[in-house]
């Protein structure tokens, strides 16, 4: 090779060189580029698709929910005071046709209350304090334990639909103390600090083993997906014999 | 010419299609099917050019200038059998004619002693146009998270870089009068890239990645 052929040889050789390296580079960009963005696309679908799914579910609850209330109501509370007015009509009055009278009267009291609770187009009317504070009556009234509601800070009108999703989170914590825990104690504090509320409630139950994702059950996850989708954070901590403990922390939107 | 550089290229030619006739099951149902035929027939053509090379002892560059109207109108009617879009495969078509025209021109008006390295150049240009129509289609369609597996992906990657390397290289070799060694390290660096994007396709390819 002399001198200019291997000039030539250099300039080709950079030339083709510097070609095939921008082209690999650009393909390799564009391609990635455009991966990723359709990865994304596809987990944006899968959460909508989660989202929507929960929701269905929540309105399927309610629904359920809705027709029970209706039917306590109508149809036994009905029956009940039937039952108390035939009771009450009974002529030689003894003291045990009273209490009779007095405990169809008790549980007459209780079914409304239930009906109420359960019942999503009652709870619209009601501040999320005042549907907590029935709650906890009704607790005292069965004398399964002990239950207080503290409420601090200046209250705020929620959005009636979250409202309801954060009450049901609370039921279902609440079920599982009277249900689970074997706790004396219930303590609910809600606390409105103006751009956001927080909940904590706590018992003094057995408690349980730190929570593992697999082994919680379907229960939390309900829990967790409901605070999901009112963008609550929701945390649930437990120690062995001292008792579980629920935080929530509501944003409200301005 | 230096009988060395050839067989090197000539044997890479050949592991290249006996690797795709043994994986061929694995795209046997793609368009990507007629890449085996095509490479044999490659292998064949450059056997029998060298044939009548070293044992005939003939002057073989006009035999080459047919290789390039029949490999590059084959490119073309792979990429019409894979492009989708109808507008596009009717440019394809254009192409092909175009391809043609300039190739039968040459053929006709040009001595028939040398290599028609223009016909080269604007058949490299097309399908590189080609390759580029492939990719957006690639790209706009869900195969491309799994591209990698894709046989067509590799064969266009490979055509991509070959012809991108050979537009300059012919047109400057002919302009400074490269020959010899040089020549053929740059001919032969590319064959690598066109043969080593080709045997990566038919070892990493999956078979229901290649369905149509």
């Amino acid at each position: 090779m002399d001198e200019g052929e291997v000039q030539s040889f250099l300039i080709i050789f950079s030339v083709i060189a510097i070609c095939l390296a921008l082209t690999v580079i650009v393909l390799f960009i564009v391609f990635l580029q455009r991966k990723n963005k359709l990865l994304l696309q596809q987990a944006k679908t899968k959460e909508a698709f989660e989202k929507e799914l929960s929701e269905t579910q929540i309105e399927i609850r309610e629904e359920t929910l809705r027709n029970i209330s209706w039917e306590l109501h109508d149809n036994i509370g009905q029956l009940m005071t039937l039952a108390k007015i035939q009771v009450q009509m009974e002529e030689h009055r003894s003291d045990s046709i009273k209490e009779a009278s007095d405990t169809i009267g008790m549980a007459l009291q209780e079914l409304r209350v239930l009906s109420k609770l359960i019942n999503p187009e009652a709870l619209k009317s009601l501040t999320l304090e005042e549907a907590v504070q029935l709650e906890i009556e009704r607790f005292n009234r069965l004398q399964v334990l002990e239950a207080l509601l503290k409420v601090e800070g200046e209250p705020r009108t929620l959005n009636p639909k979250e409202e309801i999703i954060i009450f049901r989170i609370l039921q279902e914590f609440f079920s599982n103390t009277i249900k689970h825990s074997k706790a004396s104690i219930l303590i609910v504090e809600i606390q409105y600090h103006g751009a956001y509320l927080s909940i904590r409630a706590a018992d003094n139950g057995i408690g349980f083993e730190q929570i593992d994702e697999k082994v919680s059950g379907i229960g939390m996850k309900n829990m967790k997906n409901r605070a999901k989708l009112v963008n609550a954070d929701l945390k649930i901590t437990a120690e062995k014999n001292k008792g579980t403990q629920l935080t929530l922390v509501y944003n409200f939107v301005d | 010419m230096s009988i060395n550089h050839l067989f090197l290229i000539t044997f890479l030619e050949l592991v290249t299609a006996m690797i795709a006739t043994v994986l061929f099951k694995k795209y046997v149902a793609s368009k990507e099917k007629y890449f085996l035929y095509f490479l044999w027939f490659t292998l064949i053509f450059e056997i029998i050019g060298a044939i009548m090379r070293y044992v005939f002892e003939w002057k073989t560059i006009g035999y080459y200038n047919f290789y390039i109207l029949i490999s590059f109108l084959f490119y073309y009617y792979w990429y019409y059998t894979i492009i989708q879009n109808k507008s596009i495969k009717n440019i394809i078509l254009i192409f092909s004619v175009l391809f043609l025209g300039v190739a039968l021109y040459n053929l006709f008006f040009q001595s028939w002693f040398e290599y028609h390295q223009y016909t080269f150049v604007v058949g490299a240009l097309l399908t590189l146009i080609c390759t580029i129509f492939h990719f957006w289609q690639l790209l706009h369609s869900d195969e491309i998270l799994e591209v990698k597996y894709k046989l067509s992906f590799w064969i266009s990657t490979g055509l991509l870089l070959f012809n991108i390397g050979m537009v300059p290289f012919m047109l400057l070799s002919h302009h400074l009068n490269l020959k010899g060694d040089s020549y053929y390290l740059i001919l032969i660096t590319l064959n690598v890239i066109l043969y080593g994007c080709y045997i990566i396709g038919f070892l990493w390819t999956k078979e229901k990645y290649n369905r149509f």
